[in-house]
C-alpha cells in the first residue's frame, strides 16, 4: 500500500512540479527545446534550462550540465535526441530527480541501436528509483496549473479551462490531433499524458492515478497494446466503480494461437478477446479518436442513464424520423427504445403545442414552436417515468427560437438527473453554439448519429455501474 | 467443482493420452465427461483391433442408428478425408468400422450413437489469450462458425451471470430462449460456458485449447457432439 502511495506522490509531482529542468532548451526558436521551454513559462514552474552553449535562456541562467543546477528539480525534460538522451536520463536520475520526461523518438522503434539505448532506459528506475516517461512522448499537459510539455498545436487555449478528464494517450499524435479536434467545441480536461514508448511509467500507473484522485471524472485511453494486461482490468474495475473508463484499443496483435486448426483458434483474433475483457471489466470500448472524444465529454458531464429509454423533441419533423431510426436500430453497445410517453405526459405537452404538433414520442412541435414551448416540453418529458434519456433537436432559428433558448435549457438541463443531449446545426455557427453549450454544461453534437452514439454510452454506462454493485 | 478438483482432473486426464500432446475425440471427450458435461454414448475400437473382437458394436441402450468415425488426433478434419459415416444401421456397424480402418489402418474408430436434435448448432471454446490470459468463447457453432462470426468472448474466470450476458450478446440468442419453437436453455448452456473457463484455467497451464462443436440441446440438455483438444506444440503458453 505504501509503494502504491509513494508512486502516486511522484505522479503528483510529475504532473505539477514546482521545479523544472528543460535539457536542451534553446535560444534558437525552431528547435523543439525552445518551443517546450516557452510553453512552460506560461506554467507557475520554477524553470532551468540545461544548454553547455548558451549562457541564458529567455533571461534565464542556463546550466551547462544536470549535475550543475542548485536544486534537485521536481522534473527533467529531455528533449535533446536519443543518442544523448540516455547518457542525460542516467545523469538526472544520479542526482536524485525523480521524474524525467524523454521527448525523443529514434528508440526501440528505430532498430538495434535504439534498442540498445532503450535498454539503458528501462535500467534506470530499478537503479535509482527514478520515474521515466516516454522515450518517445509528448510529456503531459495540465491546463489547471498551466504545465504544458507539449510542442506541436494542441488546441492548449481552448483546454485551458480544464475539466475532469484525464487522457492518457500512447500516439502523441492521435492524442493531440483528437484534443485539437474536440477542443473546438470545448473539451473537459484534467490532464494529457503521452505515454510514448512506455518504458516504465504506463496506462495502468496513470489510471491508477487518476482513478483514485477527485478531480478526474472520467479516463479516456487511447493504446495499442495494453501492459500487464490483467492487473490492468482488475484496476479499471475498480475504478469504474467510481468513474466511466473509455479506451480506444488500436491494433490487432497477433492471437498467439499457434494451433490454427481450431475454430476458436481461427475466430479469436485478439482484438475480440479486448472487446469482452472490456466489457467483462467494465470498460467502455470506442473505436475510432472522436468516439473517443465525444464520449469521454458525454461521460464526464452526464449523469449515467437509469434505463434504455429515450425521448426526443424536435422542431424539425424530418430529424425526429430519423432520430427514432437510429435509436431503433440494432447496436451491440446498448438497445435503445423509444420512451412511450404517458397519456398524461401527452396530454401536458399538448396544452402548450401548436396546433399541428405530433405530442407522442418523437414530439414534433413543428415550425411553430417557441422558446417556451420547448422548456415546457422538456420539463414534462423528464418528468415521466417512462423516460430515461431525453434528446433535443433544435436550431436556433429566429424569431420564435432565439439563443435566449440556451439559457432556459441549460438550468433545466444542468438541474436533471436524466441525462439530456442536443442536436443542433447551423452552418458556419454551429461550432459556435456547441461551444455555448459546452460552456454552459451541456453536451451537443452536429450530428444525430453522434447523439445518439453518445446516448449509447450513457446506458452502456448505467449497466456497467449497476452490474458492478451487484458483483459477479 | 473447485479449482484444484478440475487441476487435478486435468492433470490426469493429460497423463492418459495416448499420443502424448495429440487427444483423440474420444480422450476429449472424457475430459468433458469428468467435469459433468454430456458427450453421446459411444465406444472405442482400437487400431488394428478386429471389428468383430470389439464386441458389440451397438452402443448400449441404442436401439436407432450410430455414426462411426475415425478418431486421431493427428487427422483434425476428418469429414473432408472422408472418416465419417454417417446415420449407419446396428447391423452394419461391423462393416462400417472395417470400411474405415482398410482406409485408416492405423488409427482406432469411434462408434457414437446418432443424436438428434432440431436446435441451433453452439460453438464453445477455451483459448489462451497473449495479453489478457486464458479466456473462454461461446457462439453460433456448426461448419459455419467461421463465417458468421457471432461468436463473443470473455476471461476465465467467468461467472454463470456473465456467461449470461455473452448468451445475450449473440444473434442467435432468441434460438435458445424458444425462437420458432426451437428447443435450447440459456441458462444451461451459461452453466456450461463457465465450467469451459474454468478448465480453460486448468488447461491453458498445460498448453492446451479446446473447441466444442457443436454442442447441442437434445433430450434435455446440451451434449457435446465434436471436441477437439489442441495442444500448443510450443508449450511456453504463460500468464500476463
Amino acid at each position: 500500500m505504501n509503494t502504491v502511495k509513494v508512486g502516486f506522490k511522484k505522479i503528483d509531482k510529475l504532473l505539477n512540479p514546482e521545479t523544472v529542468a528543460v535539457v536542451g532548451a534553446s535560444n534558437r526558436k525552431e528547435k523543439v527545446g525552445s518551443i517546450i521551454f516557452e510553453g512552460l513559462r506560461r506554467s507557475r514552474a520554477r524553470l532551468y534550462p540545461v544548454n553547455p552553449h548558451e549562457d541564458a535562456i529567455s533571461g534565464h541562467k542556463s546550466y551547462a550540465q544536470i549535475s550543475d543546477l542548485p536544486v534537485t528539480v521536481d522534473v527533467a525534460i529531455i528533449t535533446v535526441r536519443a543518442e544523448k538522451a540516455a547518457e542525460i536520463a542516467e545523469q538526472c536520475a544520479r542526482c536524485g530527480i525523480e521524474n524525467i520526461i524523454i521527448v525523443a523518438g529514434g528508440f526501440a522503434e528505430a532498430g538495434d541501436q535504439g534498442r540498445a539505448l532503450e535498454e539503458r532506459l528501462r535500467a534506470i528506475p530499478d537503479q535509482w528509483g527514478s520515474r521515466i516517461l516516454g522515450p518517445n512522448s509528448l510529456g503531459v499537459f495540465v491546463p489547471e496549473n498551466n504545465f504544458d510539455t507539449i510542442f506541436v498545436e494542441h488546441g492548449d487555449r481552448a483546454l485551458a479551462d480544464g475539466g475532469g478528464i484525464a487522457f492518457i494517450s500512447q500516439s502523441g499524435s492521435v492524442g493531440v490531433e483528437a484534443l485539437g479536434l474536440a477542443s473546438n467545441t470545448g473539451f473537459p480536461m484534467r490532464a494529457f499524458v503521452g505515454l510514448g514508448n512506455k518504458i516504465d511509467l504506463n496506462e495502468l500507473d496513470f489510471l491508477e492515478f487518476f482513478g483514485a484522485e477527485d478531480k478526474t471524472d472520467c479516463i479516456a485511453l487511447y493504446i495499442e497494446n495494453v501492459e500487464q494486461g490483467r492487473r490492468f482490468l482488475e484496476s479499471a474495475r475498480e475504478v469504474s466503480l467510481g468513474k466511466p473508463v473509455v479506451a480506444l484499443k488500436a491494433g490487432r496483435t497477433p492471437s498467439g494461437v499457434s494451433a490454427v486448426s481450431s475454430h476458436t483458434g481461427k475466430l479469436a483474433g485478439s482484438d475480440r478477446v479486448v472487446s469482452g475483457a472490456f466489457r467483462q471489466y467494465g470498460i467502455q470500448r470506442a473505436f475510432d479518436d472522436e468516439e473517443l472524444c465525444d464520449a469521454a465529454k458525454t461521460l464526464s458531464y452526464l449523469p449515467p442513464a437509469r434505463g434504455n429509454r429515450v425521448a426526443v423533441v424536435t422542431g424539425a419533423g424530418g430529424f425526429g424520423v430519423m432520430c427514432a431510426d437510429y435509436i431503433e436500430s440494432d447496436n451491440p453497445r446498448a438497445r435503445l427504445r423509444m420512451a412511450e410517453l404517458s397519456d398524461r405526459t401527452v396530454a401536458r405537452i399538448r396544452e402548450k403545442a401548436p396546433a399541428f404538433a405530433s405530442c407522442h414520442n418523437p414530439v414534433d412541435l413543428t415550425a411553430g414552436v417557441t422558446n417556451e414551448m420547448y422548456v415546457h416540453t422538456m420539463e414534462v418529458m423528464l418528468e415521466d417515468r417512462s423516460v430515461d434519456i431525453l434528446i433535443c433537436i433544435t436550431f436556433f432559428a429566429p424569431h420564435a427560437v432565439t439563443d435566449k433558448l440556451i439559457d432556459r435549457m441549460a438550468d433545466l438541463i444542468t438541474g436533471s438527473d436524466k441525462p439530456v443531449l442536443i442536436f443542433t446545426e447551423y452552418g458556419p455557427f454551429t461550432d459556435t453554439y456547441l461551444k455555448e453549450f459546452y460552456k454552459k454544461g451541456m453536451i451537443g453534437f452536429p450530428s444525430l448519429t453522434r447523439t445518439v452514439r453518445a446516448v449509447r454510452f450513457l446506458v452502456e454506462r448505467g449497466r456497467i455501474v449497476s452490474a458492478l454493485r451487484e458483483g459477479p | 467443482m473447485s479449482a484444484t478438483n478440475t487441476a487435478a482432473v486435468v492433470r490426469r486426464w493429460r497423463s492418459s493420452i495416448s499420443i502424448p500432446g495429440k487427444p483423440n475425440e474420444w480422450e476429449s471427450k472424457r475430459l468433458l465427461s469428468s467435469v459433468g458435461i454430456a458427450v453421446p454414448r459411444g465406444v472405442f475400437v482400437e487400431a488394428g483391433e478386429a471389428p468383430t473382437a470389439a464386441g458389440d458394436l451397438s452402443v448400449s441402450g441404442t436401439t436407432g442408428h450410430c455414426v462411426v468415425k475415425v478418431c486421431s488426433g493427428e487427422i483434425l478434419h476428418k469429414t473432408e478425408q472422408e472418416g465419417v459415416l454417417l446415420d449407419v444401421a446396428a447391423g452394419d456397424l461391423s462393416a462400417a468400422v472395417a470400411t474405415l480402418q482398410k482406409r485408416f489402418p492405423s488409427t482406432g474408430i469411434l462408434v457414437e450413437e446418432m443424436v438428434s436434435y432440431r436446435g441451433g448448432e453452439i460453438i464453445i471454446g477455451a483459448l489462451y489469450d497473449p495479453t489478457f490470459g486464458p479466456a473462454v468463447m461461446v457462439g453460433a457453432g456448426g461448419i459455419l462458425t467461421e463465417l458468421y462470426k457471432d461468436v463473443t468472448f470473455r476471461l476465465a474466470p467467468c461467472t454463470v451471470k456473465e456467461a449470461h450476458l455473452m448468451l445475450e450478446e449473440l444473434t442467435v440468442y432468441p434460438t435458445l430462449k424458444g425462437y420458432r419453437g426451437l428447443p435450447g436453455n440459456a441458462d444451461a448452456l451459461a452453466e456450461i460456458v463457465s465450467k469451459i473457463a474454468e478448465l480453460a484455467l486448468q488447461l491453458i497451464l498445460e498448453g492446451c485449447q479446446l473447441d466444442i462443436n457443436p454442442i447441442v440441446w437434445s433430450r434435455d440438455r446440451w451434449v457435446a457432439l465434436d471436441v477437439k483438444a489442441i495442444i500448443a506444440e510450443d508449450h511456453s503458453v504463460r500468464f500476463s
